[in-house]
């Protein structure tokens, strides 16, 4: 049998070196982290671009005067007329409501409508309505009565906008790419915004059913070219006037793939704009400087899955705004307090 | 609460705007001029030859281990082997040409019929074994990388007191049984191989990983410095279905080339505690003694796996721990419940795709129930586990000379040196035949 | 005696070599009926689900190689080649040229190529530049505001194929999945989409 022996300095050693690592490597086994843990991830960097896409409420210059309910299934499209009436388009149907939001009539469509346009008081006809469908625009007086049906404008074609002038009706049709000016009895004057290097018009760049303008107190149509982020002035006669607008997720510029989706002008010339992707509805000046934030994605009700329908502006310098699927429009109103921007 | 939510407040418009890009029109492609949209270049995967070539090289390692073992005795050999199996399987092929490992993937393809398992993997799982079943862990000796990297270290082992030798082997039937449970609740998409994940030497093969892994790893070695092999002993599962195979196998490595002269030398020579000395013969008295044990042992077996069995069930919401889906609604239900701040990006993820809450709760309840299940059958494996060794321990054998126990020996060939009938076979002793040493 | 022990000894070795032809055919027939029934020829490996993926930066930090082998990748048909690429320029604050404080990507591995200007939009092309990417996913994120071309996938030529992949279990959306060997990336549902349409197309 085996003697005992006395214990060396060796095994000592090696007693102590054994039970050191035991105990390192229970703790290295027992701390966080070693299993790659599904740990809650710090916030990192990309949390300040998010901020920078958030709105700085000193910015906002409007706050909600209320909501007004529209039974409809899907909105389409907004409009206001003479004495603030409220034109809402969804569905098959056009909805007219009274400024305080009561509904006074309706007219039904034969298909889904796209835009809205009521004639104004200096228009030829004030209180005239012009519906755009898909490919044509159809007119209807300001009884609800249909006028007339314009001719179709082909198998491409995609209206999106109907502005108007004294004389002139301007129809954007986003699937040819093109604005067309009509006189009010729809006969063609010229087509705007066809490619032209003579003329230096670059064309219009449109990947969706966005594409939107307006007649601005200057005298220029403001057209949309949405997937160049910027807006473009346009003489009647055709002639490229001048453009603004620059990329940007802060409030100033316009973010994502083709924006603005909609535009107003206000009678001093001041431009609203609504964007999708963030949705935010912004003033601008005349000249294209950044003004205020009528309404950011805190305010606005559209939803992830939803995009502003359309955006108008009334008498009062009231913004409305009308959402697809949130079943009404919201109408914001120049904030009265002292804090804030100023329109 | 406030300053909680301007810290979300840029996530959770993030996500809306990501889903809300992803909701809209994408932009569409523009019409190039002349420019062609080009194709995304995507590396192939690693050749199935190079598979084919790993589990020819284990075929082939397997069989030179054998070789050198049983049949040339070289201990350089093996030495030799050692190495080079270290550089192909372990920082070649950085250990991931694992029959170790591929028991999880077995189970996992028994349990989950989602999970399809390559062939390879098969053969991985099943050679070993099979060259055990005829000539004992000679995969152990000189094929495994992980052994082969705790064979080279092993410089100054010392011998392992039997009792503390015995109880920690249990271990590794232990482990065994936990890496059976969590491979099969894994699932096909989600595995839960913990053998892989404790592994202590990959991160040496891959010379990087995590720090924590690393350091296990390190004092692994610097055990292994003086215990031989502590992973393979205590832990290895794998080698605990090579050691009861490897008991049944037809060769296995003899200290001795032919006779044993019971000359005592080698009693010392294994570093790994695997050398049994012949038995002496017992008193009358001492046999009805081990008799009487023995029964008593036998009847306390179905108590122990019960006892087991009724601890394990207790262990099952601790071991779900481990499983993703009980992580996640546990992490859902402490955010829901105001008692954790903030989200993970686990929990961002499960929100966003819009999954009911209540579903995962269903199907985390439900994990949680059936780990309780596995932990009962677990308690009752490591209760059976440690019956069966009492009982093993209490059968006598009869042994008439120095002898490998062939589930624990390693076939690593160190103890043939000790042996003068070996120093005779290689003409070391001058004059001496193998004959002349015979008793 | 002597010849008992040696019919025992006999005795002994007809039953160990019954034991261990059973055992060797058990083992290979349960390996075959296993194969057999629950096998796939074929080797997985592991990828990334790019329609799961939330480019949470684990890849870059969890997989077990010191540069991770998760990339980037570009789906050109997915592209929309923007001029203002969410994925190239951070969000705020950026001049349009491609100097590097205008880079999203904290490598550059993300390169900007002007191909042509049209109706007053300017298009750029984005490729990757693979031996650079660390596959921290600041691009993807950023891509995703827009048409999220850019996503994340395991690169074979790196990938050790972990029998369990440290990114995967790391990874909070569980966007890891195994794929046959054979067709061993995926791509996003839209560009499958994408695809299918031009095929039809053409």
């Amino acid at each position: 049998m085996k003697t005992r022996m006395p214990v060396r300095p060796t095994d000592l050693v090696i007693g102590v070196a054994i039970l050191l690592a035991v105990v390192v490597a229970t703790v290295a086994l027992l701390r966080p982290g070693t299993f790659n843990d599904r740990a809650p991830a710090a916030p990192e960097e990309s949390s300040a671009a998010a901020a920078e896409q958030q709105i700085d409420p000193a910015l906002i210059c409007y706050e909600q005067a209320r909501e007004i309910p529209v039974a409809m299934r899907k909105l389409r499209a907004l409009a206001v007329g003479p004495d603030n009436r409220i034109y809402v388009g969804g569905d098959q149907v056009i909805h007219v409501l009274d400024s305080s939001g009561a509904k006074q009539s309706e007219i039904t469509l034969d298909a889904p409508p796209r835009c809205l346009a009521v004639g104004p008081a200096d228009h030829a006809f004030p209180g005239r309505l012009y519906v755009g469908m898909d490919d044509h625009v159809e007119v209807y007086g300001a009884d609800g009565l249909r006028e007339a049906t314009w001719d179709a404008l082909g198998e491409q074609a995609l209206l999106t906008c109907i502005a108007l002038a004294e004389e002139d009706v301007f129809v954007a049709d986003a699937g040819n790419r093109i604005v067309l000016r009509h006189d009010p009895s729809g006969k063609l004057k010229n087509r705007i915004g066809a490619p032209d290097e003579r003329r230096h018009i670059p064309g219009f760049a449109i990947t969706s059913a966005y594409f939107d303008l307006a007649v601005c107190p200057d005298r220029l149509l403001r057209v949309v070219n949405p997937r160049a982020l910027r807006i473009e002035a346009y003489a009647f006669d055709g002639d490229l006037e001048l453009y603004w607008g620059k990329p940007s997720a802060k409030p100033d510029g316009f973010f994502g793939c083709c924006n603005p989706v909609h535009v107003a002008v206000f009678p001093d010339g001041r431009f609203v704009t609504a964007e999708k992707g963030i949705p935010r509805v912004k003033i601008y000046s005349p000249e294209g400087e950044f003004k205020c934030v009528v309404a950011g994605p805190d305010q606005l009700a559209v939803g992830s899955e939803d995009v502003i329908a359309d955006m108008a502006i009334d008498g009062r310098g009231q913004v409305l705004v009308l959402a697809a699927r949130a079943g009404g429009l919201q109408v914001f109103r120049p904030k009265q307090t002292g804090n804030g921007a100023k329109p | 609460m406030i300053r909680l939510l301007r810290v979300l407040t840029p996530w959770i418009i993030l996500l809306i705007l990501a889903s809300a890009a992803n909701a809209q029109n994408l932009i569409p492609l523009p019409e190039f001029t002349d420019h062609e949209i080009r194709e995304t270049e995507n590396p192939s995967a690693r050749a199935a030859w190079r598979e084919h070539l790993d589990l020819a090289a284990l075929a082939v390692g397997l069989v030179l281990a054998s070789y050198f073992a049983l049949v040339k005795r070289s201990r350089r050999g093996l030495y030799l082997l050692a190495i080079a199996s270290l550089i192909w399987l372990g920082f070649w092929r950085q250990g991931c040409v694992c029959p170790i490992g591929s028991i999880q993937n077995v189970v996992l393809a028994l349990a989950d019929p989602e999970y399809a398992l390559p062939i390879g993997v098969v053969v991985l799982f099943a050679l070993p074994l099979v060259f055990a079943l005829f000539v004992g862990r000679t995969f152990c000796a000189g094929v495994c990388p992980l052994g082969a990297l705790q064979e080279l270290v092993a410089v100054r082992p010392i011998q392992v007191p039997v009792w503390l030798d015995q109880t920690l082997g249990l271990l590794a039937y232990v482990y065994l049984g936990a890496a059976v449970l969590f491979a099969a609740m894994g699932t096909a998409a989600d595995p839960i191989f913990v053998i892989c994940r404790y592994d202590p030497f990959v991160g040496f093969f891959r010379f990087g990983g995590s720090a924590n892994m690393l350091l296990v790893g390190g004092c692994f070695l610097v055990v292994g410095l003086f215990v031989g092999r502590p992973y393979c002993r205590y832990l290895c599962p794998y080698g605990v279905l090579l050691g009861l195979l490897s008991k049944l196998s037809k060769w296995h490595v003899r200290i001795p080339p032919q006779e044993c002269v019971q000359c005592r030398l080698c009693e010392d020579a294994c570093p790994y505690g695997a050398i049994r000395e012949p038995t002496v013969n017992q008193t009358a008295e001492e046999r009805v003694r081990g008799r009487r044990r023995l029964a008593r042992l036998i009847v306390l077996l179905p108590v122990l796996v019960g006892v087991g069995a009724w601890l394990g069930h207790g262990t099952g919401a601790s071991l779900s721990r481990l499983d993703p889906v009980v992580r996640l609604a546990d992490r859902i239900l402490l955010e829901e419940t105001g008692r954790a701040e903030g989200t993970s990006d686990a929990s961002d993820a499960f929100r966003n795709t819009g999954r009911p809450i209540e579903e995962l709760y269903r199907e985390a309840f439900d994990k949680t129930r059936r780990f309780g299940v596995a932990g009962a059958w677990l308690g009752a494996w490591v209760g059976l586990v440690i019956g069966g060794k009492l009982i093993y321990l209490s059968v006598r054998r009869r042994r008439e000379d120095y002898q490998p126990d062939r589930s624990n020996c390693v076939a690593c060939g160190r103890c043939f040196w000790y042996c003068p009938n070996e120093q005779a076979r290689l003409g070391l002793i001058k004059g001496l035949t193998p004959a002349d040493t015979a008793p | 005696m002597a010849d008992q022990h040696a019919q025992k000894i006999d005795r002994r070795r007809f039953v160990g070599n019954g034991v261990r032809l059973a055992g060797a055919v058990g083992l290979g027939g349960a390996a075959g009926l296993l194969a057999a029934q629950r096998g796939g020829p074929e080797r997985d490996v592991w990828q990334i689900d790019p329609d799961v993926c939330i480019a949470c930066t684990n890849c870059e930090t969890h997989c077990v190689l010191d540069e991770s082998a998760v990339k980037a990748v570009q789906c050109f048909l997915m592209c929309g080649y923007c001029d203002v690429c969410t994925g190239y320029f951070p969000t705020a604050d950026f001049e349009l040229n491609t100097a590097a404080e205008n880079h999203l990507c904290p490598t550059g591995a993300l390169k900007r190529r002007f191909i042509e200007a049209r109706a007053g939009v300017r298009y750029f092309e984005y490729t990757i530049e693979e031996s650079e990417c660390i596959g921290c996913g600041k691009c993807v994120k950023g891509c995703a505001l827009m048409n999220g071309s850019l996503y994340l996938q395991v690169r074979h030529d790196r990938c050790v194929n972990c029998n369990e992949c440290a990114i995967a279990v790391a990874c909070p959306s569980q966007a890891f999945r195994r794929v046959p060997a054979s067709e061993p990336n995926l791509l996003k549902k839209t560009a499958r989409d994408l695809m299918a349409k031009r095929a039809q197309d053409a």
